[in-house]
């Protein structure tokens, strides 16, 4: 990470949505405001790559959209290099770029290189470069094979690559990378992390936002951090850091059949447990349904403990594993398992 | 404005939104049918010419004429509100913010996209009036072929930036097909597509003149059907000058106050 100042900067950015519904066709309207963003405050630095976690709906792209100009927010300021994306959006508009997950915001109908091209066009990058930039973005992710095929013929992989190469065409100083991996397999996932950490940000020197909420990603590719929930900021700093405030050292992590909310406070009230989270879990052994905890413990002596108390409750242990504090378990932490 | 981001918008309307097999269709076969249905709900009547009046001129033209060339200019008018329609395509396959996220001129995107309706509007009119030529008779009577000439490329001009005006509802709202759908019917109705705008009662014409195609209607029927010269549609011509100056403002202001309402609203995407 370089530190030559700040990219983005956020002060007390709030935006809220209003929602109106009719009870029936004539009938009166109602109106609910959702405060997507809470006054959230947060720097990225020059050459950063900086994580915006949260569950579904925590206010993540509506942070982005008010950073790259698509949306005004309701209150508070925030700045790209210095410039206010409301009252500079068109200046904002030529130094930052966005890509999103997902197959939209491409011409299916176009082939890859004419994307590109049309791209290029829209943000006047110079008639001498815009052959050698469509180029050599198609090259570095692949796609030049495939660069005169419609997109519509893309794998889904495919797409999000030549998204990818859609959002570096204006050679932006500031990407925002909004769940970008969203839907992806492993592989590809795994190659465009890399890509973005190595040569966008390393080579580059490029300042990216990234939104997900895959925690072992961000673990993976941010410089820093920062968590948010229900339109707040919660926690900013290096991943490092912030895993230190997970309430204790280890996590012990059960898939386990038959449990029940007496097992539960049953093993919250063990000496060496800390805090119990049962999160989602989608699978069956022999039958039956399994329930996932999450258990912060002191030390790893808490183990046998935890698995004796389940024994004695009749509970079927699957699995266990034990580790380290993770972003995951700080996730669980500040999103109360959701 | 860029002309690059003109041609590049065009081009790409173009191969998006028109080069399949369906637009090609119904682009064609829509006028074909519309002009045969207005063809036969006048044959009946036995007049085989219209009497047309404007600010004193007084023309007896033919009634097929009359009713191709109201078909075709409508029909043009209706592309125009097609490119707007290509921003709520763009809405729906996710591309309208891509679009909006970069620097690039919004007039000259709307411009891009009108031209490329125009462009397809071109080959759609000479297959049309190729057709009708050859099938029915038309008695045309040009006498000032610049007259005729203007005509056209003046009534283009207004109406190209009257779409544009429209257009920025697309931007604005998701509802944008409907609120222009408003549109089309009283158009049809006050432009005096079908009927002689003397027919009208005079206290609507206010609402005529209001019209780029009114006064195109006039001056393509008037040069092409009646003989009128430059003089003769002097009137008209200069309306659509003005119109075309005024429109194209007018775009520029809704289609910058549509994308910040928009937002502010939080519309400019779908979800």
């Amino acid at each position: 990470m370089n530190d030559l100042g700040s990219a983005v900067e956020v002060h007390q950015l709030s935006r809220d949505y209003v929602s109106t519904k009719r009870s029936h066709f004539l009938g009166r309207k109602s109106t609910t405001i959702i405060k997507a963003l809470d006054s959230v405050d947060f720097e990225i630095q020059e050459g950063e790559l900086f994580g915006l976690l949260g569950p579904n709906g925590a206010g993540k792209t509506t942070t982005v959209k008010i950073l790259c100009t698509l949306l005004e927010p309701t209150s508070g300021q925030a700045f790209v290099k210095g410039l206010d994306v409301v009252k500079r959006a068109r200046q904002v508009q030529k130094i930052v770029n966005m890509v999103a997950g997902g197959e939209r915001m491409l011409y299916y109908r176009l082939t890859g290189r004419e994307n590109l091209r049309y791209f290029a066009e829209l943000y006047d990058v110079p008639k001498k470069d815009v052959a050698a930039r469509v180029k050599t973005l198609l090259e570095l992710m692949g796609l030049t094979d495939r660069a005169d095929d419609e997109v519509e013929k893309y794998s889904k992989g495919m797409k999000q690559r030549l998204q990818v190469c859609r959002g570096m065409i204006n050679d932006p100083e500031v990407l925002f990378l909004d769940e970008p991996t969203l839907g992806l397999d492993v592989n590809i996932a795994k190659d465009l992390r890399k890509f973005v950490r190595e040569k966008i940000v390393r080579e580059q020197g490029k300042t990216v936002l990234l939104t997900t909420h895959y925690m072992y990603e961000a673990e993976e590719m941010c410089d820093r951090v920062g968590f948010l929930s229900q339109g707040k900021l919660v926690a900013v700093g290096k991943p490092d850091e912030l895993k230190r405030k997970v309430p204790s050292g280890f996590s012990i992590e059960i898939l386990v059949t038959r449990l029940t909310n007496e097992t539960l406070d049953g093993l919250k009230k063990l000496e060496l447990v800390k805090k119990v989270i049962t999160t989602d879990y989608e699978g069956e052994a022999e039958g039956e349904k399994v329930d996932r905890l999450i258990i912060n413990v002191d030390s790893d002596k808490a183990v046998p403990q935890v698995l004796s108390h389940m024994a004695s409750k009749r509970c079927q242990v699957v699995s266990v594993n034990l580790r380290g504090p993770t972003l995951e378990d700080l996730f669980m932490l500040y999103t109360g398992g959701k | 404005m860029s002309t690059r981001v003109i041609l590049a918008e065009a081009t790409k309307s173009l191969k998006v939104y028109f080069f399949s097999s369906r637009t090609i269709f119904w682009t064609l076969a829509l006028p074909l049918a519309n002009g045969l249905y207005l063809y036969f709900l006048y044959l009946p009547f036995a007049a085989r010419t219209v009497d047309l009046q404007f600010t004193g001129m007084n023309y007896k033209i033919d009634l097929v004429g009359f009713t191709i060339v109201g078909q075709l200019l409508y029909t043009f008018f209706t592309m125009m509100l097609l490119a707007g329609a290509a921003f709520e395509a763009e809405r729906w396959q996710g591309t309208l913010e891509t679009v909006l996220l970069s620097p690039a001129s919004r007039i000259a995107i709307l411009l891009g996209g009108a031209l490329a309706n125009a462009l397809n509007y071109m080959w759609m009119l000479v297959a049309v009036v190729l057709s009708w030529i050859a099938f029915i008779h038309v008695d045309t009577l040009i006498t000032d072929f610049l007259a005729l000439l203007l005509s056209f490329v003046l009534s283009y001009l207004a109406m190209v930036s009257l779409g544009m005006c429209l257009e920025a509802f697309f931007i604005y709202s998701r509802r944008g097909s409907i609120i222009v759908a408003w549109f089309q019917e009283p158009i049809m109705f006050f432009s005096g597509q079908v009927f002689p705008l003397q027919s009208m009662p005079a206290v609507l014409l206010p609402l005529s003149y209001m019209l780029p195609l009114t006064f195109g209607l006039i001056a393509v029927r008037f040069t092409l059907l009646g003989g009128a010269t430059l003089l003769d549609v002097a009137i008209p011509l200069a309306a659509l000058a003005t119109m075309a100056v005024f429109f194209s403002i007018l775009a520029k202001l809704l289609v910058d106050y549509a994308e910040k309402r928009a937002k502010v609203n939080a519309t400019l995407t779908l979800f």
